[in-house]
């Protein structure tokens, strides 16, 4: 890969260094806006392309590809319900322990993982409620363990959220929310339709697509409040191993 | 080894250009929902005007072989080369005149040239590049002087409404995807021809390089004939399999999986992106794009992708005559080109970036060219 190339090396660790005026306004220098806009676009473009094959392998994933050739059953969905749950309830943890990392320098990201902690750290509920809605064990999957793909994607997001200013869990942050708002609500409708559900047995997929609209335009912004530091260069690698672990995840269903 | 050129290119449409209100004269009325989601498909293509050899009356103006002939005829017209100097034919189409011989045999035939080589391609849109490819490459390593690559389509004979029984119409969400390919695509053939030198009077086009991807292996059919949606997998899914209740079960038919094309269409930006990414494209350094797509609202998909992360081409450097020759499939890039050359717009040294999506099984094909 190299979207690392694009930034001016000087430039990125002069802003990080222990020099670096916090109340700098970052749009003051036309040749570093510039540079930051070119960052961005690169780091875009590498997202969009782990995006694209990641969402193409997805669908050759066996619970998927059951889905979108009609042949998906409840204990499908029960399945993947429960597997989710056991990373999902890790959500708001990893996003909280990166907040702790992050400098004053960086209020705003620091701000924004925070927020992003808040709503991701209830979303289990709703997910255990569309469980037993289906005729699951609440209690059951409550004691349940991570398959062994939750386990390794578990490991790496705690792993990256431990280091300081770990800004390129922006790219970890990008491939969830875009199944989010761009997978969940498609597989939602499709859920409920093949199984014959009701809305709110669907509605922890659903109210994923519904939450966020604007996915690029408001991520160019995180990726602009990042572009200073050199950890944000490790923004497209990182989002690579989260969307191969995600699948790995999806792969290894039951299998703990 | 030789560079390859494309020293000449031309068309041919049949017939008057046809009008919105005039298509249903030629592909005939099947009912008043037809029309109404005929009215939708218009605006979401924004074709204003094509052609159809296939005339109200249900004479047959042109084969679709007897098409590419005449396309052929017309790029060698605009070259410095005669037509029995022709050495290699590369001719593509998505259905044929007849499901035997091959393609290119029938071409051949119809332009009464020969003896030469053939390259015989069945895919969709993307067959134009697969032949312009193997055309380029017996030009640079098999020393072939002067070969006609061809594109045609005869879309409108498979519009008639004796393909479309009332199960295939019955199903409303099919229904809309059936009518928008009865309303978008049409008829005609556009052709090129790749030389190992370029011309010495008249506009001619290095070919930096043709580079095609195929994501078959990750996606089921998305636009078919043969079968039907449901059975779009099956080993005996096909209309072979059932002479008799074939043309019934609406097998014969040709769709589009639009929910599907929306995850392709993503598919696509990311191969385009990493093109980007690898250096291959410069946007910035693109003076020309020709993109052949389906739909006007089919492209306003992706413009906002293409912003974001620096992809995007200027839309003041986009040419396109989609909205007045219709969508001709296989046809439409070499239909594009032969326009654009014969518009005077480019200027030497510009750099021209082709780009053909086929929605069959997911393919993409791009081609970049340098202006002399």
């Amino acid at each position: 890969m190299t979207l690392a190339d694009a930034v001016p090396v000087d430039a990125a660790d002069a802003a990080a260094g222990p020099t670096a005026d916090p109340t700098a306004d970052p749009t003051a220098d036309p040749t570093a806006d510039a540079a930051a806009d070119a960052f961005v676009a690169d780091i875009l473009r590498g997202l969009a392309i782990v995006w694209t094959d990641f969402e193409t392998r997805l669908d050759q994933v066996p619970i998927i590809d059951k889905l979108n050739r009609g042949a998906f059953r409840l204990e499908d969905y029960r399945a993947l319900l429960a597997n989710l749950r056991q990373q999902v309830i890790d959500g708001g943890c990893w996003i909280a322990r990166a907040a702790s990392q992050i400098d004053v320098a960086h209020f705003e990201l620091r701000s924004q993982f925070l927020r992003h902690s808040i709503t991701e750290h209830r979303d289990f509920r709703m997910l255990e409620e569309n469980y037993a809605s289906v005729g699951g064990d609440v209690a059951a999957i409550r004691a349940g363990e991570k398959n062994i793909g939750s386990e390794a994607l578990s490991a790496f997001m705690f792993h990256r959220a431990g280091q300081p200013n770990p800004f390129d869990l922006l790219g970890a942050m990008f491939i969830i929310e875009g199944l989010g708002s761009l997978k969940a609500a498609g597989w939602a409708e499709v859920i409920r339709d093949q199984l014959g559900l009701a809305e709110d047995q669907v509605s922890f997929l659903a109210y994923h697509g519904a939450n966020d609209d604007d996915h690029l335009a408001e991520f160019a912004h995180w990726v602009r409040q990042a572009a200073d530091h050199p950890n944000a260069r490790g923004i497209v690698k990182t989002a690579r191993v989260v969307a191969r672990l995600y699948l790995l995840q999806l792969e290894e269903l039951d299998h703990v | 080894m030789p560079d390859a050129y494309i020293t000449a290119a031309g068309a041919h449409l049949p017939g008057p250009p046809v009008g919105n209100a005039e298509m249903a004269r030629h592909i005939g009325f099947l009912d008043g929902r037809s029309e109404a989601l005929g009215r939708l498909a218009l605006r979401q293509n924004r074709i204003t005007s094509r052609h159809y050899a296939l005339s109200p009356d249900n004479s047959v103006s042109a084969s679709n072989a007897e098409m590419a002939a005449l396309a052929v005829a017309d790029a060698v017209a605009k070259s410095e080369r005669a037509l029995k100097e022709i050495d290699l034919l590369a001719a593509c189409t998505t259905q044929g005149d007849l499901l035997v011989p091959g393609h290119a045999s029938q071409v051949q035939a119809a332009l009464g040239i020969g003896p030469l080589e053939l390259v015989s391609v069945q895919s969709v849109c993307a067959g134009a590049l697969i032949a312009a490819k193997a055309a380029a490459l017996q030009v640079m390593a098999d020393g072939k002087r002067a070969a006609a690559v061809v594109g045609s389509e005869f879309s409108s004979r498979w519009f008639r409404p004796g393909f479309y029984p009332e199960t295939a119409l019955a199903d409303q969400g099919h229904r809309a995807a059936l009518e928008f390919l009865r309303w978008t695509l049409s008829d005609g053939a556009g052709a090129i021809l790749i030389e190992p030198r370029p011309n010495e009077r008249r506009q001619s086009f290095k070919i930096e390089w043709i580079k095609l991807v195929s994501l078959a292996h990750a996606f089921p059919p998305c636009m078919a004939a043969g079968t039907v949606p449901a059975r779009r997998t099956e080993r005996d899914g096909g209309w072979s399999h059932r002479p008799d209740t074939a043309l019934a079960d609406g097998a014969l038919v040709l769709w589009q999986d639009m929910v599907l094309l929306k995850r392709i269409i993503r598919a696509w930006v990311g191969e385009y992106l990493k093109l980007v990414d690898a250096g291959h494209i410069v946007p910035e350094r693109v003076d020309w794009l020709l993109c052949h797509y389906s739909a006007e609202n089919l492209r306003q998909e992706i413009v906002s992708i293409l912003r974001a992360t620096g992809g995007m081409i200027a839309e003041e450097k986009w040419f396109t005559n989609l909205h007045s020759k219709g969508n001709t499939g296989a046809a439409a890039l070499f239909v594009m080109l032969d326009e654009f050359v014969v518009r005077g717009l480019v200027r030497p040294g510009q750099q021209v970036l082709c780009i053909v999506p086929e929605s069959g099984r997911a393919m993409i094909g791009f081609m970049m060219l340098r202006a002399l």
